[in-house]
């Protein structure tokens, strides 16, 4: 492992003070609907020009995992995901604002991004080079599977209604087909509206389907946002600490699923949150509460979300293709800088590189103090501004969000119907997430899906492309156990109950 | 978010509505992939079409041959009418900004949002501070996104 001067060089106060100010920086704008962490790297990138490329690099990791978790606030207080990493934290963290707990499930999330970041931090500190080549076993058919995978979580998310699940699920995949074909450039389902060519914006959409329905119902009625507990109960920290340590191997788990999808490109930090969450309330003894305000399902989400951070630094640094979309905005700065990046950085500019891991530690560790801080705030101006401030507050960032994307009024009209159709979709059962769910798997889906279809159809190997290959395989597996183990072991546990009686 | 709190039959019925409603969006879905050059372009949504066609009807089905009433989350206290004028005020929004630019109508908006939401009785004190806050929190955000963020808000055609 690289030695002990590189922690000295990323502890100058220089870089403590940037890493904290990247960290603020990504958490505040992070946690504004519409400002991905992909926006925030790339809004603040300038800054990082005239620094030492060590510098620069550590600011840009501090603002990327600051913005990665900062999602988990908007995700837990207005059923809103700051940024689409944080979708699956909607899930669980939402109804536990609801019934009193957000400043736990804040803490909670700061405690497994915290953890989730420094686990992706390790894998590429210590395993870099060879985790880069499981990028590279990667190909379309098996990231059609990883989409299916995540498609997986609709049966659990539908609520007493798996076919009211399935058909929102493929309502939100042709939302995704709208505009420009990705593989043809056909147009698709635009019935020649100019302003449909350019697709249904992801951020939007998510934006208006979950974060209309809330504004929509808060407005209809007098009643508080969240409840409100009138004790003064702090942090919350150590509650929140036994709850992680009882979870811990779970925590593991999901870290180590978002460091393995943060490595893979193009996949990024909301299918990391998905499969971890399908994966915790697959494996969870509590799976019937997913969905309820289980705090397991916010710890998986949030690990996974974060370590993906760590995760797709590997493809990039090692091979020079971004693991995530953040990362495509740090590699062009690091280009700027003069840093060639591939196989020989970590020997060559092995001081920069060592130097960037421990800051990335160190702005994961600031995440700790800053993001319990902000939550803090963040939760108790939730809670105590008023309805008639609260709501044209909120509705108001939902505008600048999704203009600010593509600087798109139309984008914000589309946000706005969608949210209107979601929720009443919802009035008759068909709950937004299943088409969250299409809109954003459907691309990567599709692509992964024809991509595949061609190469089987020209090689005269179909059946082979989609079922023999060795990762492919394993996702299957995953997706099947995924579906039936629930159904599995409650045969289980029914037959072994029948057995002893 | 809502909760289900009484039992109506007629949702039921609802549910098969929207059930025909998806099948006719899988339908119109389908058509429009028969004007599509490339068969990559097409099969994928023709595919979701087709299964999205064939799960409403299994819904209209399940329905149909066994009737449960469905979860009606409705609130008798609910008003209608303020959830139609956020939606309205919310597009007025878009409206405007063309022509008045980002900072006016997201002024005239957050007020009229304001007036929306509000329960409370508007006290001389309410008058005064609510619309300085409404005016400090937009300026606030235009700052933040205009300058710092360095986003191009539209400026309005009115003022150009």
């Amino acid at each position: 492992m690289p030695g002990i001067d590189y922690i000295f060089a990323a502890l100058t106060p220089l870089n403590l003070l940037l890493a904290l100010i990247g960290v603020i920086a990504g958490t505040v704008i992070g946690s504004l609907p519409g400002l991905t962490a992909t926006m925030a790297v790339a809004v603040l990138v300038p800054l990082t020009f005239s620094m030492e490329p060590a510098s620069a690099l550590i600011m840009m990791g501090a603002i990327y995992t600051g913005a990665i978790y900062g999602g988990a606030y908007s995700a837990i207080l207005l059923n809103t995901p700051g940024t689409p990493s944080a979708i699956a934290t909607t899930f669980d963290g939402f109804p536990m604002a609801k019934q009193g707990k957000g400043d736990l499930a804040i803490t909670l999330a700061c405690i497994a991004s915290v953890t989730g970041g420094l686990v992706g931090a390790a894998f590429l500190l210590m395993l870099a080079p060879p985790l880069a080549r499981v990028a590279l076993a990667f190909g379309p058919v098996e990231y059609f599977w990883l989409a299916i995978f995540g498609l997986t979580l609709i049966s659990a998310l539908s609520e007493g209604n798996l076919l009211k699940g399935l058909i929102g699920a493929c309502f939100g995949l042709l939302l995704a087909c709208v505009g420009v074909a990705e593989i043809s450039a056909d147009i698709r389902f635009t019935f020649g509206n100019q302003v449909l060519i350019g697709g249904i914006e992801t951020v939007s959409a998510l934006i208006g389907l979950y974060c209309v329905p809330v504004l929509i119902d808060l407005v209809a009625t007098p009643d508080r946002h969240l409840k409100v507990t009138h004790v003064p109960r702090g942090f919350r920290f150590l509650e929140a600490s036994a709850i992680a340590w009882r979870a811990k191997f779970s925590l593991l788990r999901s870290s180590v699923i978002g460091t393995l999808v943060g490595i893979l490109p193009g996949a990024g930090g909301s299918i990391a949150g998905l499969v971890a969450y399908s994966e915790a309330r697959r494996s969870s003894s509590r799976s019937e509460n997913f969905g309820h305000g289980e705090p397991e399902g916010i710890m998986a989400t949030e690990s996974a979300n974060n370590a993906t951070v760590g995760g797709g630094f590997i493809p990039t640094l090692v091979l020079g293709i971004p693991g995530t979309p953040p990362d495509a905005v740090i590699l062009g700065a690091l280009l700027i800088q003069g840093i060639r990046t591939g196989p020989s950085l970590f020997a060559e500019g092995g001081s920069i590189v060592y130097t960037f891991i421990y800051g990335l530690f160190l702005a994961t560790l600031l995440m700790l103090p800053v993001g319990l801080i902000i939550g803090r705030y963040a939760y108790k101006a939730i809670i105590t501004i008023p309805k008639a401030m609260l709501v044209p507050t909120v509705a108001f960032m939902t505008i600048i969000g999704t203009y600010a994307i593509r600087n798109s009024i139309s984008d914000v009209v589309i946000m706005i119907l969608l949210g209107s159709v979601g929720w009443v979709l919802n009035r008759f059962g068909f709950s937004p997430s299943p088409i969250v769910l299409g809109l954003i798997l459907g691309s990567i889906a599709e692509q992964g899906f024809v991509q595949a279809w061609t190469i089987g159809a020209a090689t005269g190997e179909l059946p082979k492309m989609f079922f023999g290959r060795p990762i492919s395989l394993a996702i299957i597996m995953f997706i099947l156990l995924s579906l039936f183990y629930p159904l599995i072991r409650k045969r289980w546990i029914k037959f072994r109950t029948e057995n002893r009686q | 978010m809502t909760s289900s709190k009484e039992i109506s039959p007629a949702r039921d019925m609802a549910s098969v509505v929207m059930a025909c409603l998806f099948i006719v969006l899988g339908v119109v879905a389908l058509w429009d992939t028969t004007n599509m050059m490339d068969s990559d372009s097409s099969v994928f949504p023709r595919a979701i079409a087709i299964v999205m066609i064939l799960l409403s009807i299994a819904l209209i089905v399940q329905k149909l041959v066994y009737p449960a009433a469905a979860k009606n989350g409705a609130d008798a206290r609910a008003s209608t009418i303020r959830r139609i004028v956020l939606v309205a005020v919310m597009l007025l929004c878009c409206g405007l900004m063309p022509w008045l630019g980002f900072l006016i109508s997201g002024i005239i908006t957050y007020l009229l949002l304001m007036l929306v939401a509000m329960y409370d009785t508007w006290t001389p004190v309410k008058k005064i501070i609510y619309p300085l806050i409404a005016v400090s929190v937009v300026l606030g955000f235009y700052g933040l996104f205009a300058h710092l963020l360095q986003v191009p808000l539209p400026t309005g055609i009115l003022f150009d």
